[in-house]
């Protein structure tokens, strides 16, 4: 319960080294308290090393920690309050289920009734109460994870829960159901939730603001439908989406047509100002239409493949060496050798040095 | 075919329990022979090969005044000296290996890994090295022919074993398990003795088998660093020799001094076997 403010943290796990390197950039960021975050990256672009800066098992090499403008960066782990739960399942072996759940609370000295008062609201939200007098050893892995989980959400008032990929270990169904869950748990106690995960549709379902992360900085911050619209990098675009966004080499030709092979597209971006005449067009496999005849903002192009991802295809075609894939609904008829693909002005996204033009 | 497989499994577990257990009970057999029986060829089952005595035990009870050679006082001191050295190289040896598993140590060029090599190099030594400075140092101190200044070789020996076990059994522990403990609220040491502690003590049974096994053998420094005040029980066994070889006690002396090894790898298998030694992940 607290609104937790990075102020230009900056972490190197090496840094008095030579080859020095940032795990994580200088950078600024506010989670607002009660928000629902996905961060979302490829491996080893730092996730973990922020969830790790918030909660205190890394002390960041530069920068400040606030939590509701108290300075946090010095204090240890458990002085912070915050609950953080791993990838793979951390359970206290050598205790039953409901010691494992309470002990978070006991820690802390909270009194009996309300231990056990909590113990059981949370056992019951995981559906672990027929396990509760059981040694948590014998469970199988995404039992583990639940009461991993479960130590996490016992205490209602912590600054943050931070989840570090927890449902990998976890089969798709219960997976299902446990993101509804922790939305509702966010919904209720109004927590602060931070979801690490390397898979997009989690993130998407998940989260109400998605932190796309590349090569220990933030590229991107926004709503599931901004990253989808409006990639700010092409990186973004390219992470984003399955398939990835289309992205083409082009030339600006006027204020806000850029050409693209020998075809002019018009777009919504104004390139009046746009220095470099080299230019990137990105569009969503989504939004490139199938039309019958040329027209404007129309390319004709070869088709190579014509895949079934059950409902719908995934076209892929060829324009002037350039490869484009194109989503369609199942029930629309693709002609077997040439299209022509519409590139409505609205979709269309150009990138000057990876950047979006805005 | 499966019970071809299993035929086979039982043969060779058969032939090796055979292999395990004939000297113990040639030792045995030979515990209850006297002189005649011993030295007129080989003879294998009391009543019929040979008639049985107890001389060969009542030995071992006997004072020395009465012809016999005490073991019961150094058989108090060795499993006092053992479970003493063993207590404490455990102690000592997890404390220490837990900082050299969790926390960074740099001194120059020497890192954690230098340092653990360091604890395990002082048993690559060999014994002989050891055993002038002990004397001397013991001789020094005033402990020569006693139980403590055993008890501290023993630990001298015994906790680079301890260090090493529990290094290696410290890594395999996943960190997660140390940080999850803080952020549930513990500090560190409520995080070492609450969590990864309870977590370690397979490890620690381990680490004490060996530690055991390995002081309760040692004949060396126990026959150098005593004369005749403290008395440990390889010694005491080695005294019983004389002249005339007597088989038949040094067979029971031998028989009563793996025991107590026989019993606590009875007791660690048991716990091993419940799969105790997983770690607390997956
Ligand atoms: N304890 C450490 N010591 C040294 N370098 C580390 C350590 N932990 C992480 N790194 C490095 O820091 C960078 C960021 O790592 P981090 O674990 O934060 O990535 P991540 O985004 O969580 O990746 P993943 O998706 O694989 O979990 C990586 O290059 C990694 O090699
Ligand atoms: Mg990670």
């Amino acid at each position: 319960m607290a609104q937790i403010k990075l102020q230009n943290i900056a972490h190197s796990y090496n840094p008095d080294a030579t080859d020095s390197k940032y795990a994580l950039k200088p950078f600024d960021m506010t989670w607002v308290d009660g928000g629902r975050y996905a961060i979302l990256g490829p491996s080893g672009c730092g996730k973990s090393t922020m969830l790790n800066i918030m909660s205190g098992i890394v002390k960041p090499s530069e920068g400040r920690l606030l939590f509701d403008g108290d300075d946090v960066t010095d204090k240890s782990t458990s002085e912070r309050n915050i609950a953080q739960v791993f990838q793979f399942p951390v359970i206290y072996g050598t205790m039953t289920v409901h010691d494992n759940l309470a002990f978070p609370l006991v820690c802390r000295g909270y009194d009996k009734s309300f231990i056990e008062s909590k113990v059981n609201e949370v056992a019951e939200a995981l559906s672990l109460e027929g396990l509760l007098s059981q040694s948590a050893k014998k469970l199988t892995a995404d039992q583990k994870q639940l009461i991993s989980l479960g130590r996490g959400l016992v205490r209602d008032n912590v600054a943050a829960v931070l989840m570090d990929e927890p449902l990998t270990v976890i089969d798709p169904d219960l997976k299902f159901r446990l993101r509804r869950k922790l939305k509702e748990i966010n919904q209720k106690y109004k927590s602060t939730l931070i979801y690490v995960t390397h898979d997009q549709n989690e993130a998407m379902t998940f989260a109400e603001n998605i932190i796309v992360m590349d090569d220990g900085e933030i590229v991107q911050i926004g709503s599931p439908a901004e990253l989808f619209e409006r990639p700010k990098t092409t990186f973004v675009g390219y992470f984003i989406g399955a398939p990835a966004m289309n992205l083409f080499d082009c030339d600006a030709v006027g204020s806000n047509a850029i050409k693209f092979g020998n075809v002019e597209i018009s777009t919504k971006t104004d390139l009046s100002a746009i220095k470099n005449k080299r230019l990137k067009l990105g569009i969503r496999s989504e939004y490139l239409q199938l039309v019958k005849s040329a027209g404007k903002n129309t390319i004709h192009a070869n088709i190579e493949s014509v895949d079934d991802w059950g409902n719908h295809k995934l076209i892929t075609a060829n324009f002037e060496g350039s490869n484009i894939k194109i989503k369609v609904k199942r029930e629309v008829e693709v002609p077997t050798e040439k299209i022509y693909l519409k590139f409505p002005a609205q979709n269309c996204c150009v990138y000057e040095n990876e950047m979006l033009i805005s | 075919m499966r019970i071809f497989y299993v035929t086979l499994k039982y043969t060779a577990v058969t032939l090796w329990s055979m292999f395990i257990i004939a000297p113990f009970l040639w030792a045995l057999s030979t515990s209850f022979k006297d002189f005649n029986s011993v030295t007129g060829g080989a003879t294998y089952i009391p009543w019929v090969d040979f008639e049985p005595t107890l001389e060969g035990w009542r030995v071992l009870l006997r004072s020395p005044a009465q012809g016999g050679v005490n073991i019961v006082e150094p058989y108090l001191n060795s499993i006092f000296v053992t479970c003493m050295a063993s207590f404490v190289s455990i102690v000592l040896g997890t404390l220490a290996a837990y900082a050299l598993s969790r926390f960074t140590f740099k001194a120059g060029f020497i890192k954690n890994d230098d340092i653990t090599f360091f604890f395990i190099s002082q048993r690559i030594m060999p014994p002989v090295v050891l055993a002038i400075p002990f004397f001397i140092m013991l001789g020094k101190l005033g402990l020569l022919d006693t139980l403590l200044g055993l008890v501290m070789v023993y630990v001298v020996l015994l906790m680079p074993i301890a260090v090493w076990i529990m290094v290696d059994f410290f890594n395999k522990v996943p960190i997660e398990i140390d940080e999850t403990a803080l952020i549930d609220g513990c500090n560190p040491y409520q995080a070492f003795f609450k969590v990864v502690l309870p977590n370690s003590i397979p490890g620690m049974v381990v680490a004490g088998l060996f530690c055991m096994i390995f002081g309760w053998t040692d004949f060396f420094f126990a026959f150098i660093l005593t004369f005749t005040e403290v008395q440990l029980l390889p010694v005491a066994i080695v005294s019983l020799n004389s002249s005339i070889t007597p088989w038949w006690s040094l067979s029971a002396a031998a028989l009563v001094s793996v025991a107590p090894l026989v019993v606590v790898a009875f007791i660690v298998e048991r716990y091993l076997s419940k799969g105790n030694l997983s770690g607390a992940l997956k």
